[in-house]
């Protein structure tokens, strides 16, 4: 009848492979879609296919439901394990700021002795002597400067409760000091991926990537991928693993002095 | 520590099924509907404050749906798209969202109706026995006096002309 009669049957047959995919219920491929017309039919047989179906046959699968509902029982468990009271010191308050000044007050009631021990005991749990402490806060870690440094004073002890986090910024160096409960560590705030500058999440107690969604735990290695997912099991939290394994955050040498966290960094 | 349903929990009680059928009306198809059903609630851990009014949680989760949906469809256009309808989801009030939020499923089913019943005769009755009868080819064919690849291009046709009528976006 008309020239495009031939373009239109062969247009038509490879999108009727589209259609079964779709009224079989399987998952039908973009890639069958030809161009943005077809993307439009797409949409619509998608509607029309599910409109046509009884409503008992639109209901999710109970099976997948059950699955689902375990994730959320999971992120409501891991919530509230992060959340559970610090092996150092009394139970967290809400809301950063308000720790901080009662044991700030609490600080200055005890006198300095005492402020010097429980300064001392919020590392001290695993890190008894000055040679463990040593230890415990940088012998592993990448020296970050090759010649000339200094120590720079970036966060007071006071500042990092266990479990949580304090940025901190340097002429040449940007981070966090974190505490794990065991370990004061500093790490950097740059991704190791593509260079985007991560945040903290008290509640999952990791850094995390706001550009693909990678999550660092607070030792600085990636807490979200494959092989940790296989080795631990699901990140709470992620639909899936991270796909690509990325290498640990830079770890400054970091040192305990005066109540005070000091990182080893350049001159400016 | 706590006894019964977590806030999560709750919260993924009171809306998965109705968030799935919402997603399942508008793909079609239920592998799809899961992933994206999953994608839902999954950024509702990570982002959902679960304190807030039930009001605003729903139409939250709505707006995601919606998201989640447009990145779908996205994947299946040649050039990108100018992502107009693509909302952040926030917390930006939504007047009436929560109502409309409330019973969105059907609305796509009334609206294919209507279209449907807008479209030239033979074109309604291939979509009819394809889509709502669940017909094969061969069937409908056998069904409309014409050869299978007749039918094929029918219902070729009449999809075009059904999208060209109502975009489903509008809905």
């Amino acid at each position: 009848m008309v020239d495009d009669e031939r373009p239109m049957t062969d247009a038509a047959d490879r999108f009727d492979g589209y259609l079964e995919a779709l009224l079989g219920n399987g998952r039908p491929s973009p890639e069958a879609v030809g161009d943005n017309d077809e993307a439009e039919m797409a949409r619509m047989a998608a509607e029309l296919a599910a409109s046509g179906r009884p409503a008992s046959d639109a209901s999710p699968d109970p099976a997948f439901i059950e699955q689902l509902r375990l994730r959320m029982r999971q992120a409501d468990a891991g919530i509230a394990a992060v959340r559970r009271p610090p092996p150092v010191r009394e139970q967290p308050q809400p809301g950063g700021s308000t720790r901080w000044r009662l044991s700030r007050r609490q600080l200055l009631q005890a006198g300095l002795g005492a402020a010097a021990g429980m300064a001392a005991g919020v590392i001290g749990a695993s890190l008894g002597s000055q040679a463990q402490r040593r230890a415990g806060l940088g012998e592993d870690d990448q020296p970050l400067v090759a010649g000339e440094g200094f120590w720079t004073e970036v966060a007071h002890l006071d500042e990092v409760q266990p479990g949580s986090a304090v940025r901190f910024s340097t002429a040449a160096f940007d981070g966090f000091v974190v505490n794990d409960g065991e370990t004061v560590r500093a790490l950097s705030s740059v991704c190791t991926h593509m260079g985007c500058t991560l945040h903290f999440r008290p509640d999952w107690q990791d850094l995390r990537c706001p550009c693909h969604a990678a999550s660092f735990d607070l030792a600085g290695r990636l807490a979200n991928g494959r092989v940790t997912w296989r080795s631990q099991g699901a990140y709470p939290g992620d639909a899936r693993a991270y796909p690509i394994e990325l290498p640990d955050l830079v770890r400054p040498r970091v040192k305990v002095e005066d109540d005070a966290v000091w990182v080893w960094t350049a001159q400016a | 520590m706590s006894t019964g349903p977590g806030p999560f929990e709750q919260v993924y009680d009171r809306h998965a099924v109705a968030i799935y059928r919402y997603v399942y009306a508008r793909v079609g198809n239920h592998p799809d509907a899961e992933d994206l059903t999953a994608q839902v609630f999954v950024r509702a851990i990570e982002q959902l404050d679960t304190g807030r009014e039930p009001g605003q949680i729903a139409a939250w989760l709505y707006r995601v749906a919606q998201n989640a949906i447009a990145d779908h469809w996205r994947a299946f256009y040649r050039l990108p798209l100018v992502g107009a309808d693509h909302v952040a989801p926030g917390w930006e009030p939504v007047d009436e969202s929560g109502k409309a939020a409330a019973e969105p499923d059907d609305r796509a089913g009334v609206r294919v109706k209507a279209l449907l019943r807008r479209l030239p005769d033979h074109y309604r009755r291939v979509l009819e026995l394809r889509f709502l009868e669940r017909m094969s080819v061969a069937e409908t064919a056998r069904a409309m006096g014409i050869s299978n690849g007749n039918a094929r291009v029918l219902q070729y046709r009449a999809l075009r002309r059904a999208a060209l009528l109502g975009d489903p976006t509008d809905g």
